[in-house]
């Protein structure tokens, strides 16, 4: 006989007993190995998905603007595409999809892939499965394709073309595209059309040109020696008669970076850099007499002035003028501002000279290329896209034009010139180099980073396994979501172990007599009950894999609105597994020795006669009083307003559940019913004959209810968190006109709408920082709202870095250490972003500061920043694409129907805001309603844990019940009082969870205008309650069904 | 030798204290055998656990060759019983999960120091025998009647070889045939190891087996017949 050979007995002799424990530490350990598998599962899933779209591309060459497609040929393994944002109609029924992704691609697209099939013919477009389905389209329909045309010159300066932003391709569709293709890491469906590179380019006047690169497996691509400054929109132009090189863009401006580094090549190789800003005035007036449309150029050298206020006219101007040196001459010009609006300005100058049209003030080449000006033939030709009174054009202005052109008739100083004409997109227009440098051209290439320059190579693969990490660690929530489920295994785990325990007490009593010391015989129990954690948390591998499929298919299937895809597969990972299975052990060991604690207090003697611990009802009358006194302070601390009410309730509400239990078991342990009689009285007796195991049922069962039913209070409202916006639009488009202003509204022929009012933002596209990506945002959306419209102070905030009365100021606030300011959602900044106020989140190597939280709101996808601080990181983001829209409930249908019709050509998409923030309240709610669910079956774990005690105390009882019938008791009798003893565990259960979580979100549901899903909640209740009646018949039944006089018989 | 001094239990009631043994003293030699008799609730097993070191007095001492088994540590208390004293209940507590011989060796997994696992082994076949179970070594109790589940038991008592027996009224379950052969086979045994056999029983016929016996009444023990 060793110890072995008694545990093996015991283990195998209390087999039903022990299975049950085996099966509690199983459901534990499988539970959490679950759990923790679907976030190893949700990450592969993800990793996969956006791997597979990637297909074979690594990295990405691209650039705001467009380079030579030529570019790609010296990256290997590389494919030039075109990539841009545009929408999608179905032609005949007029169905559209906005925000789709639009792919220039020609074979080498479909080689770099190694897919087979072949690119869309000439007047083809492939579009992805996804978007062929939602727009209903057939191979042959015809398709309109509209993107945004790219601009040189940008939108938002005076010679932008503001009015023609888009262009429309009508195709026909070939066909649904060979698999899913993207460049985002996204887990929803992909909405993409593949259009003709070539067709593209022509379309958008970039023959020969790609915005994108694609470039296979291999080192990064080192662009240094492989760009070339045209690649960048630089031009070097030479021109002789000047001698000089003059430094232009595409844009027609420099940015002051290139500015900085152009001139520093210069002097360099020891040339000369001449800083060149030419502009429009709309008039030049001196004495009564003016000029209209003259081009003014700023020099800070000869023939520009010396003084800031001074004005050099050439002789042609100074004769028109009848002005002389010293007089007063004034410039008016056009402006375009950031407000959306084209402003008039005038400056004031005094002639400081007049100097003949030769030389340096004869130079035309001065002036860059505008568009619709530079290359007409007469004043009258422009088609400027700025207002023009040709009426004030003169016979004599158009012999100027004829005879000089571009030749400046005003020199002002560059100093002065840059302060009225500069823009966030630079304040020149040239850069003379002087004398020609046939090597300047290589070393300004060699000087400049491509990167500053826009053209960056991004390791998209890289960072699409980052972003795979996920903005959500689904492991740790459903092991959140999973506790209580885990919680009641281990419940379970522990009271059918101590019912074993129970069972053997005469057999302790025994091997106490026959010389074990209590250390032995626990040693012994956590032996037996090692082994049965060992084995169950063994046999929770398979059901860790089970949970997690199950969990898999619920989010595939019931919760699919929580993550917005159904490509979520299982993916077994052995450390998931093996977390789960230690912790299925440890946690099950300790429910055991726990229940082991019991053991001591009882004496040899006691033992035998099958006494129990004995019960004391100090400690839990203690724990009560000192829970409920918490409680009673937390709740008038609330109610004070000196702690926050929802946080304040909830606390008092769990301290009063341990306070409602604690009073609870102290009146079961004193065994107060001498007021009752009859069998209730006697079915009372029962429950506290053992009350360790009664107060462990209704434990469970109230704090399963308390969980269910306290979850409710976090569902969220959607009528709240719009910041009393009935309307949100987001246009694919760029707006720059400022819809608000009747010029603005002429411009984008919006019909006069009187009571509205629109809120444009400037919008950085970019990752959803909200809970609809499950990817970790990399590159967030950022928004920036206009300056008046943080003074407004619309939206609730949850919290601010300072105690400012309204937190958007803090936008224009000037963080210590540099970084730019910036606000989140509440939900997106901790939940998404894991960011805390204070915290930075780098992008691009700007730090952004979290100062300010917004409670619940819309804004839930973006980062918000100042405008200032946005046209300042991102100059070449343009115009405005999201809109708060202010207009009556009543008609906003309407408004919503007009604007969409109006601005269609912008892919102008308009949505109540209730809806954008019932998408982001889906989420929420499809979570609570996991954790719901969970908890539900927790709860019928608790009910499986209360049918056992109920069949354990009826079998043991069988004496009892026996001798009951002896004495003329009928089935009848003893059905009832098991059963009222069952309905008391149940009721004081349900009652204790449901009182105390009904004030724990006694706030929350008020806020919400007192609405509780009532109904459901008491069907959950009403279930539970049924099946603990059931399982309690049953029990009576298989105690009746035993010969019970048999039993009174053997006593 | 058992030395009882002086030994008296009360109970804590609702009433105040119930006194259960009164100044109870009494001394046992090696190979005394003594019968404790008594109406029920007399106190007689309450005896026989302080005896055996399964329950405090309230006052008194008792030793067991000079040992005080109340002054002993919960380890050497455990081991004190394990070596010293063996238990023979009514109904007998047999495990049941446990064959015949294991249920024998049972107090043998905390001899300490252990003995070679076929010593205890050999000696529980020899116990067994003597018994006259030897044939049913590896039956499980439920195959046994009551009788030869009280013979397993008095085989487990005397694994360890203890100076003390302590037999709570060993046949009480029995029939008048079973009860006389483990009557019989305890004095026997009892005689063969000896031991210092100490019997509570209410059964006047099994007491006048014994050369010693004792009456308790009123929480006094007296000699029978005094």
């Amino acid at each position: 006989m060793q110890t072995s050979t008694l545990l093996a007995r015991n283990l195998t002799w209390y087999w039903r007993t022990n299975l049950a424990v085996l099966l509690g530490v199983a459901t534990a350990a499988g539970v959490l190995g679950g759990a923790l598998l679907v976030g190893d599962s949700v990450r592969a899933s993800l990793r996969d998905l956006v791997l597979a779209r990637l297909g074979n591309t690594e990295y990405v060459v691209s650039r705001n603007g467009f380079f030579r497609e030529e570019l790609a040929n010296a990256l290997g393994s590389a494919c030039p595409i075109v990539a841009i944002d545009g929408m999608v109609a179905h032609e005949s029924s007029g169905r559209r999809a906005l925000h789709v992704q639009i792919y220039g691609v020609d074979q080498r697209f479909w080689k770099f892939q190694a897919e087979p099939g072949a690119a869309p013919s000439a007047r083809q477009v492939l579009l992805s499965a996804a978007l062929a389905h939602e727009l209903g389209a057939q191979p042959g329909d015809s398709m309109l394709v509209r993107v945004e045309k790219p601009s040189a010159i940008p939108l938002e300066s005076l010679h932008g073309r503001k009015e023609d932003v888009g262009k429309t391709i009508r195709l026909t569709l070939g066909g649904a595209a060979f698999r899913e293709f993207s460049l985002e890491a996204q887990q929803g469906d992909i909405r993409a059309a593949y259009v003709p590179l070539a067709r593209l380019q022509k379309e958008l006047d970039q023959a020969g040109k790609a915005n994108t690169i694609l470039a296979g497996a291999g080192p990064p691509p080192d662009l240094k020696d492989l760009y070339t400054l045209e690649d960048l929109g630089i031009k070097l132009r030479a021109l002789a008669k000047q001698h000089c090189l003059s430094l232009e863009t595409d844009s027609a401006i420099i940015p002051d970076a290139l500015t900085e580094q152009a001139t520093a090549t210069a002097q360099s190789l020891g040339l000369r850099a001449e800083p060149v800003l030419t502009y429009l005035a709309n008039s030049i007036r001196a004495n009564g007499r003016e000029i209209p449309y003259s081009v003014v150029t700023a020099l800070a050298s000869p023939p520009g002035p010396a003084q800031p206020d001074g004005i050099t006219l050439n002789q042609w101007a100074a004769r028109e003028l009848g002005a002389k040196s010293g007089d007063a001459v004034s410039l008016e010009y056009y402006v375009w501002k950031s407000d959306g609006r084209l402003h008039t300005e005038t400056a004031a100058f005094h002639v400081t000279q007049v100097v003949p049209l030769e030389g340096a003030a004869a130079d035309r080449d001065f002036a860059p290329e505008y568009p619709g000006i530079t290359e007409s033939n007469s004043l009258a030709d422009w088609d400027p896209p700025f207002p023009l009174d040709l009426h004030r054009v003169r016979p004599i202005d158009e012999q100027y034009w004829k005879q000089y052109r571009t030749t400046p008739k005003a020199f002002i100083a560059l100093a002065r010139g840059r302060q009225i004409w500069g823009t966030r997109f630079g304040s020149l227009t040239s850069i003379r180099i002087s004398p020609p440098s046939d090597v300047y051209g290589s070393f300004l290439r060699t000087a400049l980073d491509p990167a500053q320059m826009g053209l960056v190579v991004m390791p998209v693969r890289a960072r699409a396994l980052e972003a795979a990490h996920g903005a959500t660690d689904f492991g740790e929530y459903f092991v959140y979501f999973s506790f209580f489920l885990m919680v009641s295994a281990l419940l379970l785990t522990g009271l059918f172990f101590k019912l074993g325990v129970e069972q053997r007490m005469r057999e302790i009593g025994v091997l106490r007599a026959l010389g074990f010391s209590l250390a032995k015989i626990r040693t012994l129990f956590l032996l037996e009950g090692a082994v049965l954690a060992i084995v169950g948390a063994v046999a929770g591998l398979a059901g860790a894999l089970a949970y997690g499929e199950f969990i898999l298919f619920g989010l595939r299937t019931w919760w699919v609105d929580a993550v917005g895809t159904r490509l979520l597969t299982l993916h077994p990972s052995t450390p998931s597994l093996a977390t789960g299975a230690l912790a299925g052990v440890v946690t099950g060991l300790a429910a055991i020795a726990w229940t082991l604690r019991g053991l001591g207090p009882v004496t040899p003697r006691g033992l035998l006669a099958g006494a129990q611990k004995p019960h004391s009802t100090k400690r839990p009358l203690l724990i009560g009083t000192v829970s409920a006194a918490l409680a009673l302070v937390l709740l008038a601390l609330a109610l004070l307003r000196k702690l926050d009410q929802t946080a304040g309730f909830f606390g008092a509400g769990t301290l009063l559940l341990i306070a409602a239990l604690s009073f609870e078991s102290a009146w079961l342990h004193a065994r107060s019913f001498a007021f009752l009689r009859g069998l209730l009285s006697l079915s009372l007796r029962s429950a506290a004959y053992r009350p360790g195991r009664t107060m462990l049922c209704v434990a469970q069962i109230a704090f399963a209810t308390f969980l269910i039913v306290s979850v409710d209070a976090f569902r969220a409202s959607d009528s709240a968190g719009a910041g009393g916006f009935p309307l949100i639009a987001e246009s694919v488009l760029p707006l720059i006109h400022d819809p608000n202003t009747a010029t603005g509204r002429e411009a984008l022929n919006i019909p006069p709408l009187t009571g509205v009012q629109f809120v444009p933002f400037r919008l950085r596209p970019g990752d959803d920082a909200s809970c609809l990506n499950l990817y970790q945002p990399r590159n967030p959306r950022i928004l920036a709202p206009p300056a008046a419209f943080l003074r407004s102070a619309h939206f609730a905030f949850q919290e601010s870095s300072s105690p400012a009365p309204n937190p958007w100021l803090l936008l224009e606030s000037h963080p210590a250490g540099g970084a730019i300011p910036a606000i989140a959602d509440a939900n997106s900044m901790t939940y998404v972003l894991h960011l805390k106020l204070g915290e930075e989140f780098v992008l691009n190597h700007t730090r952004f500061r979290m100062v300010a939280a917004l409670q619940d709101s819309l804004f839930q996808s973006e980062l918000l920043i100042s405008e200032k601080n946005f046209l300042r990181l991102f100059p070449d983001v343009e115009g405005y694409r999201f809109f708060l829209i202010d207009v009556s409930p009543q008609r906003a249908p309407d408004v919503t129907g007009v604007l969409e019709q109006a601005l269609s050509d912008y892919g102008f998409d308009v949505q109540p805001a209730e809806a954008r923030l019932a998408s982001f309240h889906k989420v929420e709610n499809t979570y609570l309603s996991t954790f719901r669910s969970l908890g539900a079956l927790g709860l019928v774990l608790g009910t499986v844990g209360l049918a056992a005690i109920l069949l354990r105390n009826v079998l043991e009882r069988r004496r009892e019940l026996a001798l009951l019938r002896a004495v003329g008791y009928r089935a009848a009798h003893l059905t009832a009082m098991v059963l009222a003893e069952n309905a008391l565990l149940l009721l004081l259960g349900l009652a204790t969870g449901t009182v105390c979580a009904l004030l724990a979100i006694a706030p929350a549901v008020s806020l919400r205008g007192g609405h509780l899903p009532a109904v459901s909640l008491s069907l959950l209740l009403a279930a539970v309650l049924a099946t603990g009646i059931a399982a309690s018949l049953a029990a009576t039944a298989a105690a009746l069904r035993s010969p019970l006089l048999e039993a009174l018989r053997s006593e | 030798m058992l030395d009882v001094s002086q030994i008296a239990k009360t109970y804590p009631t609702p009433r105040g204290p119930l006194p259960i043994l009164s100044n109870v003293s009494f001394t046992l030699k090696r190979g005394d055998a003594a019968a404790i008799m008594g109406p029920s609730g007399a106190g007689k097993s309450t005896l026989l656990y302080i005896l055996g070191g399964l329950e405090q007095p309230t006052s008194g001492t008792v030793t067991l060759d000079g040992r005080n088994p109340f002054t002993l540590s919960e380890k050497d208390l455990a081991a004190f019983r394990n070596q010293s004293i063996g238990f023979i209940f009514q109904d007998h507590c047999l495990l049941p999960q446990c064959s015949v011989i294991e249920n024998v060796l049972v107090p043998t997994l905390v001899s300490e120091p252990r003995a070679s696992a076929s010593g205890p082994a050999n000696r529980a076949r020899d116990l067994l025998k003597q018994v006259g179970l030897s044939d049913r070594l590896d039956h499980r109790p439920a195959e046994l009647s009551g009788g030869e589940k009280q013979r397993v038991a008095l085989a487990r008592a005397l694994i360890n070889k203890p100076l003390l027996l302590l037999c709570d009224e060993p046949t009480g379950n029995l029939d008048q045939t079973s009860a006389d052969v483990v009557a019989s086979l305890l004095l026997e045994l009892h005689q063969r190891q000896e031991t210092i056999l100490v019997v509570v029983t209410h059964s006047a016929e099994l007491a006048a087996r014994f050369p010693l016996r004792y009456e308790l009444r009123n929480a006094n023990l007296h000699a029978a017949g005094a």
